[in-house]
């Protein structure tokens, strides 16, 4: 049941940024001799495009912002408890630091949001579309796995350590 | 029919153009530079290259008769340049724009040429004698946004424009000295320089790849959500057909007849489009058929040995992968940006046309119209 669900919201994910990433080289309107991701700017809005809201449950849900040259996608991931939280937290600005390793990651996320991507006609001149919405979805269906294994490592540790820790009174 | 030629000439191309005489192809490759390549003993090899732009070229157009080339370039500037001996030599176009200029067009009398621009306007350039530049008037304050694509009209006097605010818009281009008045046009002779006669507002969002068909009786243009509309009698009585695509966009159309339309876009693969005899027009068929990717099971043997020697946990993983996306296209890889008509002897019934896209490939293709167009519903 779950793992049916995921996969709904996950191709959902994946349909709506097929049909969305149809982006071009486009000239700033305002700036001279500029040329700038429309949706970061925001400075003419007949550039922008409907924003797509997929959401899973109340904690997962994923932005999809288009403009005429640039894609900007914000997710929220499952956080069940403090623990999850401060996982998620940690590793997402794990991530966001080294945001020029994965080109399309934004270095801070949208406001509401664990993390952003911002895809440019530029990645789709070099990279293929199709690998990139793979990448976007792989990233999405990993997350929420990598988090629950580090949840799990952590309290592995953590009885571990009581168990040692429990072992001088016996 | 279906593609001929393929050249992989760069890693991507923005818009190409072919010399009079197609012995000859100008591209620019993603940057500043146009490249010249000519076919020498069946090979295509680099002839010239045109230096004078400093930002991202963004049209290039060839002139037929004339053997001229115009550029127009993100840095607000534009050249035409003509062969003097075996040199490309620039001549400088006075556009007064102040933004970057995206698309060009040469009128079909060669005598003047149109760029639409980011700056809201198009600029009708036209040469002048005593200064030995070419001069612009503007089109101003019509557009509300970005011109994405321009066409001439066969008469020499009609442009049709697309924005990305969504509109089609028909202008006259009268400009005195240049153009004379023949009486015999009709509606389009006390017009003056720059009055719209049609504003179409059938697009709700961008609109690109505007083009007349080769009387000038029909327009058609495509927006971004995946619609293509035809317009026929412009200039007396409008009236439209909108026709929905199922799949992505279209950015630049091409009329091979009056009735056979070419779109490409951001599917990869070229889309025909046909009228009937009651001037009803319907899609056709894609023109590169499609290899069925063999469906690959998911993982290898050894992964899934390894799934059962960790219990069944690792299987019941790899169900709820969603299936990748699939790979768009055959010929082209990424999006198609250009599409340019071949001319050829009026006697063959072939047409044949190139397209270059994002992926730097430049492809030729062929169609054979007493076959293909005949096969209804086939995709």
């Amino acid at each position: 049941m779950q793992a049916n669900t995921l996969r709904l919201y996950l191709t959902c994910i994946r349909n709506t940024l097929e049909a969305a990433m149809c982006l071009q080289n486009f000239p700033c309107q305002e700036v001279e001799r500029h040329n700038k991701p429309e949706v970061e700017l925001k400075t003419s809005p007949e550039l922008l495009l409907n924003p797509v809201l997929i959401c899973r449950n109340e904690a997962e849900k994923c932005l999809i912002e288009t403009s005429i040259n640039s894609i900007r996608i914000s997710m929220k991931v499952k956080q069940a408890d403090e623990l999850e939280n401060i996982l998620a937290k940690k590793f997402l600005r794990f991530l966001s630091m080294r945001a020029e390793a994965f080109q399309v990651l934004r270095r801070k996320p949208v406001q509401g949001y664990d993390i952003s991507f911002l895809i440019t006609n530029y990645h789709c001149e070099d990279m293929h579309k199709h690998k990139l919405i793979d990448f976007i979805v792989q990233f999405m269906e990993d997350i929420d796995k990598e988090i629950s294994e580090l949840k799990l490592s952590v309290n592995t540790r953590g009885r571990l350590v009581a168990t040692e820790f429990l072992k001088q009174f016996i | 029919m279906a593609a001929v030629e393929i050249h992989q000439f760069a890693e991507c191309i923005t818009c190409h153009a072919w010399s009079p005489d197609q012995s000859m192809i100008a591209f620019c490759p993603n940057n500043t530079e146009v490249h010249i390549y000519k076919l020498l003993a069946d090979k295509w090899e680099k002839v010239h290259v045109l230096y004078k732009h400093d930002q991202i070229i963004s049209g290039i157009d060839w002139s037929v008769n004339s053997n001229k080339i115009v550029t127009v370039s993100h840095d607000r500037n534009s050249y035409v340049w003509s062969q003097e001996a075996s040199e490309w030599v620039p001549t400088l176009v006075i556009l007064r724009l102040n933004r970057a200029a995206l698309c060009v067009q040469w009128s079909p009398k060669e005598n003047k040429f149109a760029v639409g621009s980011g700056a809201k306007t198009v600029c009708i350039c036209y040469y002048e004698q005593e200064n030995n530049w070419w001069v612009s008037k503007l089109i101003r304050k019509k557009h509300n946004s970005s011109v994405t694509s321009v066409a001439w009209h066969p008469n020499n006097v009609l442009l049709a424009t697309t924005s990305t605010d969504g509109k089609c818009r028909v202008f006259c281009t009268f400009i005195k000295g240049v153009d004379k008045r023949d009486l015999g046009e009709g509606s389009s002779n006390d017009l003056k320089f720059g009055e719209q006669i049609a504003q179409l507002d059938l697009s709700v969002t961008w609109a690109f790849g505007v083009r007349w068909s080769p009387s000038g009786n029909t327009l058609a243009y495509t927006g971004h959500n995946s619609m293509v509309y035809f317009i026929d009698d412009v200039e007396s009585s409008p009236s439209a057909q909108t026709l929905a695509l199922r799949d992505l966009p279209l950015r630049d159309i091409l009329f091979l007849s009056e009735r056979v339309v070419i779109g490409v876009g951001f599917d990869c693969n070229p889309m025909v489009f046909t009228a009937d005899e009651t001037g009803l027009w319907s899609f056709v068929r894609y023109l590169d058929e499609r290899k069925v990717a063999p469906t690959s099971s998911k993982g290898s043997q050894f992964s899934e040995a390894l799934g059962k020697l960790y219990g069944q946990s690792k299987q019941s993983t790899s169900n709820d992968t969603v299936e990748p996306s699939k790979f768009r296209g055959g010929a082209h890889a990424n999006c198609i940006t250009c599409i340019v008509l071949l001319r050829r002897s009026a006697a063959t019934t072939v047409k044949r046309f190139s397209t270059s896209g994002l992926d730097g490939k430049i492809v030729i293709w062929e169609l054979d119209n007493s076959i293909d167009i005949q096969q209804p519903g086939y995709r």
